[in-house]
């Protein structure tokens, strides 16, 4: 059975080191990426089925991910995170075509939810909160 | 109320008022009035000494006229004397006339007594009295009908010989007394004129050191103001030894500065309270990072509370102690410069206050995804200064370069001293640039190229008051993708520290 694959960006290391397993047991292959800028490099290499990024990051923002994963495939779909929600920002991305977005702090489950959930309508069906 | 305040300000100026109150009073009121006084008195004396001349030359006429009758009676004794040898007759007449001139010399003998010619004085009397004795002579002899031709030729010399004496001795006193009284009168034209010119040379003495006296603390109150207007409200000194009307004018200014350095204080505190209200988005964006770590962290520990072991139970539990550090940090950082605080003058990095406060705005600057540069000169001098004021004036700068730069903005910041003893601190930014004609403007108050609402206009201004304050300079150069404000701050020998560590240099913080 083939994985969902999956790329999380965030500059903050504990972001990804306390994801990574919970979206492991949902059945994702699951890459975490601290650098921006070896994100992009990676989303031009190989099609994530879903890329979770934060926004606020230097020199490379999220938004810059968005665009990247969105034009190597339109399959994609991005979940943005971040510690500065605005109505504008939110805007900006889902006219980009983000997936969805989700505020900082939140839960671990919240983010399984919307990942299980993106899986789903992209055809794994056994992926599921545990 | 009112009145209290002003019983307070009037209170609070009086330690500054003092050095100016504490001087002798030698007001302009008192130099005109000295001026005048001497005016007056000098016409007191010269009035004086001209009527005591008259008086003199008054008297003088009259020992002439004295002199005059006198010298008539004589000359008329004589002639009847002549009538009396030549025809027998007038002895009598010569006798009166004789008697009327020693009566003239008894009667005004006080007068002449004034006169420097006392010993002729009374060579004349002694010769009278022998010419009145000689002819009292001649008249008994007459009188007696006794013929003695020998004795009468004897008294008759005597007699030529004492009148000529006494006629000559005379008219040379009378002419010697004239003399004297055309003198005095010469002596009288000519006061007045010498008086005159002295008068013009002391009057232009007096129009002029009056006249310095006034255009010389107006010239210094004139550079004062010129001094204040540029920002620097230290109190003035006192200049003159003495006090006058000027001082009032000295300690008028004196509160004034006072009253605009409360206002300046309230006008920085009202402006930090904006910075303070741009670096909040910021600063909600930089907490929730923490936060969210937090909340990862105690969800996992929570959900995998019994799959993994104690080791790495207590690892999450440290790194939720060390986040929750991490925010207390950057809520204490805002804190820090939000906390109302006195003015406090101490030695202070530029350098790592630079540091320190660009990190305040980095958050922000990530919000526009601006990265900013911090290059630091390694052992930087310490300056002395408000630790707070210019955190403020460096976070207006940089905050002022986010607003200018575009999307591939990128601001720089720098800190190095400059010979000879100079701390300089550069804010550039790579944005469109200050017009050449907003240029001259940016430091004055209220003024702003922001719309309305964005921007309150006293940013830079209250920039330049701080920097003022500390001795300093802020200036700008602007070309369109390169503006660079530079404050410039001196820095003391004396002051210790100089080889505290200072920031690490070239370090992008992010």
């Amino acid at each position: 059975m083939k994985k969902p694959e999956l790329l999380l960006i965030d500059d903050e290391p504990m972001v990804g080191q306390r994801l990574k397993g919970g979206l492991e047991k949902l059945g994702c292959a699951v890459e975490i990426c601290e650098d921006p800028a070896r994100a992009l490099d990676l989303i031009r290499k190989k099609n994530f089925d879903i890329v979770i990024t934060d926004v606020m990051m230097p020199e490379i923002s999220g938004m810059q991910v968005l665009e990247a994963a969105r034009t190597a495939s339109t399959q994609t779909r991005v979940i943005i995170i971040t510690g500065f929600a605005t109505a504008n920002l939110a805007r900006e991305a889902m006219e980009k075509g983000a997936y969805d977005m989700i505020a900082k702090p939140f839960k671990p489950a919240d983010l399984r939810k919307l990942v299980v959930k993106a899986a789903v309508e992209m055809g794994y069906s056994d992926i599921k909160e545990y | 109320m009112p009145f209290h305040i002003r019983d307070k300000t009037a209170r609070m100026a009086a330690p500054d008022d003092k050095d100016l109150l504490d001087r002798p009073i030698f007001s302009f009121r008192l130099q005109i009035i000295l001026g005048f006084f001497t005016f007056f008195i000098l016409s007191v004396l010269i009035t004086i000494s001209a009527m005591i001349t008259i008086n003199k030359i008054e008297k003088r006429i009259a020992t002439v006229q004295t002199w005059d009758r006198f010298l008539f009676n004589i000359e008329q004794a004589r002639r009847w004397e002549k009538n009396f040898f030549l025809y027998g007759t007038n002895l009598k007449d010569a006798l009166e006339s004789t008697g009327a001139a020693l009566e003239i010399l008894n009667e005004n003998i006080n007068s002449l007594d004034s006169s420097d010619y006392s010993w002729q004085k009374e060579e004349i009397i002694r010769h009278l009295d022998r010419y009145h004795i000689e002819l009292n002579r001649l008249s008994q002899l007459v009188e007696s009908n006794r013929s003695q031709p020998a004795f009468q030729n004897e008294i008759e010399a005597n007699l030529r010989q004492f009148g000529a004496q006494m006629v000559e001795e005379a008219a040379e006193m009378a002419a010697r007394e004239y003399e004297m009284v055309s003198r005095w009168l010469h002596l009288l034209q000519k006061v007045p004129a010498y008086f005159l010119v002295f008068l013009f040379f002391l009057m232009i003495y007096m129009t002029r050191f009056l006249s310095i006296r006034f255009m010389k603390p107006l010239k210094y109150l004139v550079n004062q103001t010129r001094r204040i207007a540029r920002g620097d409200l230290t109190p003035l000194r006192p200049v003159r030894k003495f006090r006058d009307e000027f001082t009032t004018v000295e300690v008028a200014i004196n509160r004034m500065l006072k009253e605009l350095e409360n206002r300046q204080k309230s006008l920085i505190d009202s402006h930090k309270l904006r910075a303070v209200g741009i670096l909040t988005a910021g600063v909600a964006h930089e907490l929730n990072n923490p936060l969210n770590n937090i909340m990862l962290t105690a969800h996992t520990l929570m959900e995998e509370f019994t799959d993994i072991d104690d080791d790495e139970k207590l690892d999450m539990v440290k790194d939720i102690i060390g986040e929750t550090d991490r925010s207390r940090s950057i809520v204490h950082n805002l804190l820090d410069f939000t906390r109302e605080s006195k003015s406090v003058m101490e030695p202070l990095n530029l350098g790592r206050l630079a540091e320190e406060t660009t990190k305040l705005a980095v958050n922000q600057a990530k919000v526009r995804g601006v990265p900013i540069h911090i290059q630091i000169e390694r052992h930087l001098p310490d300056i002395i200064g408000d630790r707070h004021q210019l955190k403020q004036v460096f976070l207006n700068l940089v905050l002022n370069a986010l607003d200018a730069v575009g999307s591939d903005g990128k601001i720089h910041v720098r800190v190095e001293s400059r010979k000879p003893n100079l701390v300089i601190a550069q804010v550039e930014d790579n944005g469109s640039g200050i017009p050449a004609d907003v240029l001259p403007h940016i430091f004055d108050p209220f003024f702003t190229t922001k719309p309305v609402g964005k921007g309150t206009g006293l940013g830079l201004s209250v920039s330049h008051g701080i920097i003022a304050k500390h001795g300093g300079r802020i200036s700008v150069e602007s070309a369109p993708g390169r503006t660079i404000f530079t404050v410039t701050l001196p820095y003391y020998p004396t002051a210790r520290g100089n080889e505290e560590k200072p920031g690490s240099s070239e370090e992008p913080p992010h």
